[in-house]
């Protein structure tokens, strides 16, 4: 169940993406894409009744699995990486473009190159 | 522990990097000669075709992380040490402040970790880990393009190893390891089990937008033009070739012949298609590294331990003259002021006689004339029986390529007078390895090269490809085809993500 609403997540992310121009709001589905992936891969650690895998003596109990969750934090420190260094990229843009609209900005750094000569 | 020591060594050295400008150099000199040695050190230990496997921590593999020295990381650590070596000559004559150094240690400590790794995770952290860190390099010097260019790769490249982390998931809930060469024992047990084709989706799509799929991964083209001449050169010639090391790998464990010879296809032929009508040289070399991308995905998917070998062999060609390519179209569109080709050729006089002499071999080496790089590992992809469909794409690539570059031959003439290039060192790193790959793939890894040799049949094979190629270009070359740019817009981009992501759903109602 959680496994699928983290594909499904994921999707929402995605269809955002793609229509949405605007990169602080692309920047946000990109969130909850990696949020989705995050999801997903807390939802496959679940067992049905069982404990947190912290006990003392773990012979006789059923625990979730401990792996996906030690997973988990490595992803979700380099999806936090990730869109930090994203937004400090826009910003640098919007500084230079002053737009977060992600077809003019296209626009203009083409217009950039076929003026400037630059490569 | 060697194998440890080769890619956290470079974390060690990036963090000392910053202690300033001089100190910056010495580490970069530093860490390249002890990779350089310890490289040595491992081929030969390891020449006979031996393995050299570890668990870090002294787990068992089926409870830590083993990292293992294998045919893979044989065969590129000659192409790290040669690239290093030519990118640290070039980078001595730009300036680069200590951040770029530090980055330049990251990146290759990544490239190493990811040669070493054989779980699945780890291979997702450190794609993640070269994501962030070519991110960082590809804008280094701030122009508005590079940071554009730079956001559209770290947005898609972030979506595929989202889709990959969550095929990571599901293999671990189906078979409860990690490591690669388990889980293919476990799929071989049971090869119908109704998870796999979702998992595949899942990592191939992931993959494949880190390795410059088209259809996936749009982001190279600009990337890779815009960054700054050193790094494009490390982009193109190596890490991108780690996302087809990661899909060589789960191809070994997956079936995926048709698919991957679809996703070659199509990019070998669009990227060639887009790189024969670029307007600028790094542009028209980024789409050129995307039909190549191609050509070695269409080897993964022949599979046969020829072909991958064949893979290997023409990944690291590619390494050396793409590397060499990008070096010097650097250089001359400094010395031309502009890198259009237009400008190139009318500047003509003011380019360095041995950047121009650095471009004319690496495009021999790269339309696959005999006896330079690319014709000794694309006869051994040749040679493996593809089927007339591949072939044929082959082919089509070939002579595309050759009319790409004959773009480039109003600089060829021979004239004096020519100005001298500072970085003749950097180029000749590059070159002579090129020029003696034959005589060098047999002596450092027999176990990889192919009793390819110069047959007759091969030889006249390429000849007619690059003549096919030029006759093309006289008769094509002056018409201006303008293909639609949107193609690599961010938006457009996605769109192959989301089609795959749709593949996915519907399997996973299936599942």
């Amino acid at each position: 169940m959680a496994f699928s609403v983290g594909i499904v997540l994921l999707g929402i992310g995605l269809v955002a993406i793609a229509i949405r121009r605007d990169l602080v709001i692309k920047l946000l589905a990109l969130g909850l894409t990696n949020a989705g992936s995050i999801l997903c891969l807390v939802a496959i650690g679940d067992r049905p009744d069982a404990h947190v895998p912290i006990c003392a003596v773990c012979h006789d109990v059923l625990y979730a699995d401990p792996l996906p969750q030690a997973l988990v934090l490595s992803a979700i420190v380099i999806n936090f990486a990730i869109l930090a260094l994203a937004l400090v990229f826009v910003m640098r843009l919007v500084e230079q473009y002053h737009t977060t609209d992600s077809r003019h900005v296209e626009d203009l750094v083409q217009r950039d190159l076929d003026e400037g000569g630059q490569q | 522990m060697i194998l440890a020591v080769l890619p956290l060594s470079r974390f060690v050295l990036g963090v000392l990097c910053y202690a300033g400008k001089r100190v910056s150099r010495t580490v970069a000199a530093v860490g390249w000669c002890a990779t350089a040695a310890l490289s040595i050190y491992l081929l030969i230990a390891t020449r006979d075709g031996a393995t050299i496997t570890i668990g870090l921590g002294g787990w068992a593999a089926e409870l830590g992380i083993v990292v293992r020295f294998d045919a893979v990381a044989a065969a590129f650590s000659p192409l790290v040490v040669l690239l290093e070596l030519a990118v640290l000559l070039y980078a001595r004559k730009e300036d680069r402040a200590p951040l770029f150094y530090a980055l330049l240690q990251f990146l290759l400590g990544a490239v190493f970790a990811l040669l070493l790794a054989q779980d699945l995770f780890n291979e997702y952290v450190i794609l993640e880990l070269l994501t962030l860190v070519s991110f960082l390099l590809v804008g280094y010097e701030r122009r508005p393009a590079q940071i554009w260019a730079s956001l559209k790769y770290l947005v898609l490249a972030s979506i595929g190893m989202s889709l990959f982390l969550v095929g990571v998931a599901l293999i671990y809930r189906h078979t409860g390891t990690l490591n690669l060469s388990q889980i293919g024992g476990i799929i071989q047990g049971r090869p119908e089990a109704d998870w796999i084709p979702l998992a595949t989706v899942l990592l191939v799509v992931g993959v494949s937008v880190k390795a410059g799929v088209l259809g996936l991964s749009q982001w190279l083209p600009a990337a890779h033009s815009a960054a700054p001449t050193e790094i494009s050169a490390l982009l193109s010639g190596l890490v991108i070739k780690m996302g087809v090391v990661v899909l060589l790998r789960v191809s070994q464990v997956f079936p995926l012949g048709l698919t991957l010879q679809a996703l070659g296809a199509v990019t070998a032929v669009v990227g060639v298609l887009y790189a024969a009508y670029a307007k600028s040289l790094k542009r028209m070399l980024a789409f050129s590294t995307l039909s190549q991308i191609g050509y070695l995905v269409l080897g993964l998917a022949i599979g046969t331990p020829e072909a991958l070998a064949g893979v290997l062999d023409y990944a690291i060609a590619h390494g050396l003259f793409k590397g060499l390519l990008f070096l010097a179209a650097g250089e001359a569109a400094r010395a031309a002021g502009g890198g259009r080709f237009e400008e190139l050729a009318a500047h003509r006089e003011l380019i360095p006689r041995a950047t121009t002499t650095a471009l004319f071999v690496g495009t021999l080496a790269i339309v696959g004339l005999p006896p330079l790089a690319g014709f000794g590992a694309k006869s051994a992809l040749f040679a493996c029986h593809p089927s007339p469909f591949v072939f044929a794409v082959f082919i089509v690539t070939t002579v595309g390529t050759a009319f790409a570059f004959a773009k480039l031959l109003p600089l060829f003439r021979w004239r004096r007078g020519a100005r001298r290039s500072d970085r003749t060192s950097a180029y000749a790193v590059l070159a002579v390895p090129i020029l003696f790959f034959i005589p060098f793939t047999v002596t450092t890894f027999p176990s990889l090269h192919l009793a390819t040799g110069l047959e007759p049949l091969l030889v006249i094979e390429s000849l007619g490809a690059v003549a096919a190629g030029l006759l093309l270009h006289r008769w094509l070359g002056h018409r201006a085809v303008r293909l639609p740019k949107r193609l690599f817009f961010l938006e457009e981009a996605v769109l192959g993500i989301l089609l795959a992501w749709l593949l996915a759903a519907i399997l996973l109602r299936a599942v």
